[in-house]
């Protein structure tokens, strides 16, 4: 083919011009569609996902309520959900030392604290030392009272630590009138509701 | 196909035939006389197919052939040593042209060529003036004899020495043909007396001794005559030329030549004259005997259909782009319609399962931990009654010891998990014998050892420090006096209950 005739050909030339902007102006257009739609499918594909372990998380909590509820409100009842009650903690230890037939008991109630961090697993756990001083004639006094405190008492606690000592150095005499002590300290647990703060 | 789609053009002195052909179609326009009517009728035609490109075959008495070898050259040097030979033979002439056929395989391997020319091209004037004033695209005019290599070709006849004597409308042609090549064709005009049948063998055996006489042909070459009439005229001249050694002729039947062509045998019966257009519609023109300035139209006609083409290409591709970028969203947006269906069904489900929970505890989780921390706060603690028993065990191992204080410590809620415990206890009576003292000491601790809740007993406080760097005071003492003062230490140990 010889040399182009320009001047003849402009039409065609404008021709494969319209084709060029045409074509390439229809394949940017449809790929801009295309992303367009691969985004919005990316975007669904999360939220699909969300919603799904959404559905997964909630049936595990459905699961965990049928499990735990019935457990948790007795929990509450007894008070260890909640702000502490240290009168019913007083009232059941002056109870169980009517119950065990000693001789009067002293108490000391702390501020609440909040608890290890290792022992709370990231719960609001509280806890409040309690000082119980309580004389005793013989060493079993001390097991009864505690076992007493232990069905009166209504909320979570624990036996942290007992002393036991000798009133005096005198000898046995056989009179009922205390010669041992004993000072325990009871940690009683709560866990604040969502409004409380341990502080 | 369509690109294809031409006209074949018949011209002679007399008349024009034009062929509409494209692959696998091809329809007879009629015949034009070369007068007033015809020139107009021709033009009508010529109107209608203006798109069309046109290959215009010449058959003519006046054309003249000549074979020339030619130092092989290239590009320019070619076209200038083309133009200066075409000039020198044919001087006069507007309509020539140059065919490179072959190369020489020997000396300087040289081109052979076939120079051809329409000395007397007036009567073909009228017609290019009909097609140029049109602004027909003329692609060539090239010389009926090429036409009929063609139609050879399609024969798939075997013999080096081919004489073709075809017989049609304008007279008898004779073109001999060497290696399926052109190389020399003569028209006997119809008015002639060469027309009877005798006569024509006679032609045929001049045209044989005049290619010979012009070392065109070998002499002792065996000259192939196939003879195509179909008017039958020629079957009588089978006979003599096969009565001559020199000669082997044989018939063309039109059922072959149709077969040949893939042509209708109807349609080659009632057009005769088509057969070398057919033969010729579809292949590269290698002879062009137009000029230059004829085929301008065409140039731009090619130029015009490549632009065409290159724009519907373009326009395909983005078209065809665009539809399957176009149907790849679609499918990824009836997938995403998908997804929204099925998230909407899941948290429909959701919502479904989010109102049976109670609203007014903690989290699930939440709920679930606190009951767990308060199963292990719960959990069972040192029995104090097993404790106890287990130092008193110890204690009535060892009657002179005699228990002052007892502390323990409740450790299970941390990784050690045990309870500790401190005794301060007592020697009585002491005699002030501090070894025999530390012996029962000794004895007490192995006792608690022995027990296998317990663990680690150290003596934390002895009854006397016996150490060097330390001053070390007392008095001997009687056992039996009543203020004999005790021989006190501590022990510390550690408790794990044994679980059940």
């Amino acid at each position: 083919m010889t040399r182009p005739p320009f001047p003849v050909l402009k039409l065609p030339l404008l021709l494969v011009l319209a084709a060029l902007l045409l074509a390439s102006g229809g394949v940017l257009w449809a790929r801009h569609q295309a992303d367009d739609a691969g985004t919005a499918l990316q975007q669904q594909q999360s939220a699909l996902n969300r919603a799904r372990q959404q559905l997964d998380h909630s049936r595990q909590q459905q699961q965990l309520i049928a499990t735990y509820l019935a457990d948790y409100q007795t929990l509450a009842a007894r008070g260890f959900v909640g702000a502490e009650d240290r009168l019913a903690w007083i009232e059941a230890a002056q109870l169980a030392n009517r119950d065990s037939g000693l001789y009067g008991l002293d108490y000391r109630l702390m501020p609440r604290t909040a608890s290890l961090p290792s022992l709370a697993q990231e719960l609001p756990l509280g806890q409040t030392s309690m000082t119980l001083t309580l004389p005793l004639l013989v060493e079993t006094d001390l097991t009864r009272f505690l076992a007493a405190l232990k069905s009166r008492a209504p909320g979570v606690y624990r036996v942290q630590g007992c002393r036991l000592t000798r009133l005096n150095n005198a000898p046995f005499e056989a009179v009922n009138r205390p010669q041992l002590q004993a000072e325990c300290e009871l940690l009683w647990f709560t866990v604040a509701t969502v409004t409380e703060e341990v502080r | 196909m369509m690109l294809d789609h031409r006209l074949i053009l018949l011209a002679t002195p007399r008349q024009i035939g034009v062929l509409d052909w494209r692959p696998g179609h091809m329809h007879w326009l009629g015949e034009f006389a070369a007068d007033t009517a015809g020139l107009t009728a021709f033009r009508q035609v010529v109107v209608r197919h203006a798109q069309l490109p046109v290959l215009l075959v010449a058959d003519t008495v006046d054309e003249d052939y000549r074979s020339e070898i030619l130092p092989h050259v290239r590009g320019h040097a070619r076209n200038e040593l083309l133009a200066r030979k075409l000039r020198q033979f044919f001087r006069n002439s507007r309509f020539t042209g140059a065919w490179r056929q072959a190369r020489e395989t020997t000396g300087r391997r040289d081109d052979r060529y076939l120079l051809a020319a329409l000395p007397d091209a007036d009567w073909l004037m009228p017609w290019l003036t009909v097609l140029h004033r049109e602004r027909v695209p003329l692609a060539g005019i090239t010389p009926l004899a090429l036409a009929y290599q063609h139609l050879l070709d399609k024969l798939k006849v075997p013999s080096s020495h081919t004489l073709l004597a075809c017989r049609l409308s304008n007279g008898l042609r004779l073109s001999y043909y060497h290696k399926g090549l052109l190389r020399f064709s003569r028209l006997i005009g119809g008015d002639t007396p060469t027309q009877l049948p005798g006569n024509a063998a006679d032609e045929i055996a001049k045209t044989q001794l005049y290619l010979s006489g012009q070392r065109i042909l070998p002499r002792e070459a065996r000259l192939h005559v196939l003879l195509l009439d179909p008017s039958g005229q020629l079957d009588s001249a089978q006979a003599p030329l096969n009565a001559d050694p020199a000669f082997s002729a044989r018939l063309i039947d039109m059922s072959s030549l149709s077969r040949a062509l893939r042509i209708p045998d109807d349609f080659l019966a009632a057009t005769p004259d088509v057969a070398p257009l057919a033969a010729i519609a579809g292949e590269t023109v290698h002879l062009n005997l137009a000029p230059p300035e004829l085929l301008q139209h065409h140039t731009e006609f090619r130029w015009r259909r490549a632009l065409h083409a290159a724009a519907g290409i373009v326009a395909l591709l983005g078209l065809g782009m665009t539809a399957t970028y176009w149907l790849y969203a679609q499918d990824l947006n009836d997938q995403t319609r998908q997804m929204a269906l099925q998230q909407q069904q899941l948290d429909a489900r959701y919502q479904t399962i989010a109102r049976t929970f109670p609203t007014r505890v903690a989290a699930p989780e939440q709920l679930a931990q606190t009951v767990r921390l308060a199963r292990q706060l719960d959990s069972r603690q040192p029995d104090v009654t097993v404790l106890q028993a287990t130092i008193g065990q110890a204690l009535q191992a060892t009657p002179d010891i005699t228990l002052d204080g007892l502390h323990w410590t409740d450790d299970t809620l941390t990784p050690a998990g045990d309870v500790q415990v401190n005794l301060d206890a007592a020697i009585t009576p002491f005699d002030g014998n501090y070894r025999a003292a530390m012996q029962r000491i000794e004895h007490f601790m192995r006792t608690l050892q022995a027990s296998p809740a317990v663990r680690d007993v150290t003596l934390r406080a002895s009854p006397v420090n016996a150490e060097s760097t330390r001053t070390l005071s007392g008095k001997t003492l009687d056992a039996n006096a009543a203020d004999a003062p005790a021989a006190r230490f501590s022990l510390s140990l550690h408790y794990r209950e044994a679980r059940s």
